[in-house]
């Protein structure tokens, strides 16, 4: 028990947890309105299309890789499906769309797998690379541009809440979407898939060292591959979520989203040097910046400010991360050994 | 300016202005056909050319070349990136051009680019991009002054001309963003005695991007119980803030005007959450730099009041104590009533 407590505290979620509790606390009495139902339904709905991304980059990170494409990735295959359905007239329920749009992130993400898993390249220059053709098919090939209108059942599904909290003190109800659902299936799918099985153990190994992984008997190359293509499957099902909740399918709208993302997640505790860290140190981290983004002007921090605020937290953040990481090196070099032993029995 | 007074004008200007077309299309001007025979190229750079705003600009830039044979065309931009942007007008001087026109992100990593388009002897025409150094000429719309005012009165209506606003833009270097704002706050202190700007947030920023316009609505209406209004200005905001409006329940509430698009704000004008937004057309406004840059590189004498030759854009006239800024009198107002006529 005490050895948990002491190993608890040697990570870094606890303490993201505790600057979120505290910030939350600031908010809270500058303006009155953080722990309200409202406002963390507003804060939660403003996770789903991060957090979605963010579990993505979590696993390419965790695997030694990185990946900067998915913005573009996700634009593509959601404006793809968009269009698709938009064309044929459907009038189905949204499943098509995610069926549709998984399967696009899938072959996508299956074209980073190659080269980075199969041909062992570089994962910031394949992703950098990918992300260009990305956009280049979906702005040249597609001529993509806004669609004001949506198919019917992913509006529905955008916009019918999943929980809805009504503040009674100033009279506004804020919508959480059933969007939310899909973020809290990934998480426990990627939950399981990390700490039950083969797959998901070899994910760490690999980022921890990949020879000694391949040694202990993990098909490096086709582990990376499959991993890739989730994650381009993940990013996907995100690209929908926000065509959906955004009722309208605005192709550049998540471009420029993966420096903070990565952030969110180094800031969780997720060594950038793969091998370490944890969904929830991801999703926590993650969370934390949403929350600054979204609290900006319930802080009254003027609008000439904020952008350096925001950068000063993500700083300060991996900073601490980074400080964690090296002070405690023994901790997280157990973490890589744990998993290897564990790997090779 | 009152409202009965503005719509008397207005159509007096739209009616001079179809009057004018009418016998004044840019296939009939001298310079053109002149551009036309010796094969000028004049390139349009947008800010993001998947934004329907620039996508419309680009059915302009293209009529115009099919109707007058001048070899002008639009530059794909992709997204909105003053980095990639200020790159791509240097790409178009290797080219060696004859004229770019173009739609500024940010101004001071733009100028830099266009001062070596003017070095190599490139004819510069830019637009919604006031403050830029480097340019032959700047055309706006109408003057920023007049169109933040048009704005400001179409908020103004919507929120009985009381209560507390405040003003939103792409982001704080925009040039013409925070001119409008400026204008409507302006114009609302001289006109609007009931009206008061929220002096604690007077300007928040959307980052031309919906998703953002929409969260920045909801912390501003959570923060400040008095607010009752946002003024937009890109056209990303006042439809933003709409989703925010439609959302918490507040409409008939909570108000907001600005810039936006006809066919991707029909429905929100047509249910009743935002009563009127606010326009200019950019196919003109891509045919009026083409057919300045036409008469720059055809050596025409620059003299207001300049006949551009399409609607709108006929009378264009120097912006105070401005030599390279024409301002015009393009503005439109659209509402549930007339957004289906517009044919975009």
């Amino acid at each position: 028990m005490r050895g948990r407590i002491k190993k608890l505290f040697r990570s870094n979620e606890p303490y993201i947890f505790l600057i979120i509790i505290v910030l939350g606390i600031v908010i809270q009495i500058r303006s009155g309105q953080f722990f309200t139902g409202n406002n963390i339904v507003d804060l939660l709905s403003a996770l789903i299309v991060p957090g979605l991304f963010a579990i993505g980059e979590f696993l390419a990170l965790i695997a030694g890789g990185i990946d900067v494409s998915f913005p573009a990735l996700a634009s593509l295959s959601a404006y793809a499906t968009t269009k698709f359905l938009l064309d044929r007239e459907y009038g189905g329920n949204v499943l098509l769309a995610f069926v549709i749009a998984i399967a696009i992130g899938a072959v996508l993400g299956a074209v980073n797998g190659l080269f980075i898993g199969y041909l062992n390249l570089n994962a910031m220059i394949v992703t950098l690379g990918t992300s260009s053709i990305f956009k280049g098919i979906m702005q040249g090939t597609l001529r993509a541009n806004q669609l004001a209108v949506i198919p019917a059942g992913m509006k529905s599904f955008g916009i019918t809440p999943f929980i809805s909290a009504y503040n009674a003190k100033n009279g506004l109800t804020s919508v959480l979407p059933f969007t939310f659902l899909i973020l809290v299936a990934v998480c426990a799918l990627m939950f399981f898939i990390l700490r039950y099985t083969i797959f998901g153990r070899g994910i760490y190994a690999i980022g921890g060292n990949p020879i000694s992984a391949h040694a202990a008997g993990f098909h490096v190359k086709r582990t990376k591959f499959i991993m890739y293509i989730m994650i381009g499957m993940i990013a996907s099902a995100s690209g929908i979520c926000r065509v959906c909740m955004m009722q309208q399918c605005h192709p550049t709208n998540m471009l420029g989203m993966e420096m903070n993302i990565i952030a969110g997640v180094v800031l969780g505790g997720v060594a950038l040097t793969g091998g370490a860290g944890t969904l929830t140190g991801c999703m926590l981290g993650t969370f934390l910046i949403i929350m600054v983004q979204n609290s900006m002007i319930l802080l009254g921090i003027p609008t000439t400010w904020s952008s350096v605020f925001v950068g000063a937290v993500i700083v300060i953040g991996v900073a601490i991360s980074a400080y964690q990481a090296n002070h405690q090196g023994v901790g997280s070099h157990q973490h890589k050994s744990n998993a290897k032993k564990e790997a090779v029995s | 300016m009152n409202k009965k007074m503005f719509s008397v004008l207005m159509s007096t200007v739209m009616a001079a202005g179809l009057a004018v077309s009418a016998y004044a299309a840019p296939a009939d001007s001298e310079s053109v056909k002149k551009a036309a025979d010796e094969g000028w190229e004049i390139a349009v750079v947008p800010k993001d050319s998947t934004n329907p705003w620039f996508v419309r600009m680009k059915t302009g830039v293209d009529q115009f070349a099919s109707e007058t044979g001048v070899d002008c065309y639009q530059v794909d931009t992709g997204t909105i990136d003053a980095v990639a942007q200020a790159q791509q007008v240097k790409d178009l001087i290797a080219q060696g051009v004859d004229a770019i026109c173009v739609v500024p992100v940010d101004i001071e990593s733009m100028d830099s680019a266009l001062k070596e388009a003017k070095d190599a002897g490139i004819v510069v025409i830019a637009h919604e991009g006031a403050s830029l150094e480097n340019v032959d000429y700047d055309i706006e719309a109408f003057s920023n002054e007049g169109y933040g005012a048009f704005i400001m009165q179409n908020l103004a209506e919507a929120m009985g001309e009381e209560g507390v606003y405040t003003t939103m833009v792409a982001s704080l270097t925009n040039g013409s963003h925070n001119e409008w704002a400026d204008a409507g706050v302006a114009y609302q202190k001289e006109h609007y005695p009931n009206m008061t700007l929220l002096e604690e947030m007077p300007r928040v920023e959307s980052n031309d991007n919906g998703d953002d316009a929409y969260n920045k609505a909801k912390e501003l209406i959570k923060a400040y119980p008095d607010l009752k209004g946002i003024m937009g200005t890109s056209s990303f905001d006042a439809p933003g803030v709409a989703r925010a409006i439609q959302e918490l329940g507040l409409t008939d509430q909570f108000f907001t005007s600005g810039t936006g698009m006809p066919a991707d704000n029909a429905e929100l004008l047509k249910s009743g959450v935002v009563k009127s937004l606010t326009l200019w057309d950019p196919a003109i406004a891509g045919e009026a730099m083409v057919d300045l840059a036409c008469k720059v590189l055809a050596g025409e004498a620059i003299e207001a009041p300049v006949n551009l030759d399409v609607d709108g854009y006929t009378e264009m006239n120097w912006r105070e104590g401005s030599e390279t800024v024409l301002e015009g009198q393009g503005w439109i107002t659209i509402d549930a009533e007339n957004v289906d006529s517009f044919g975009f």
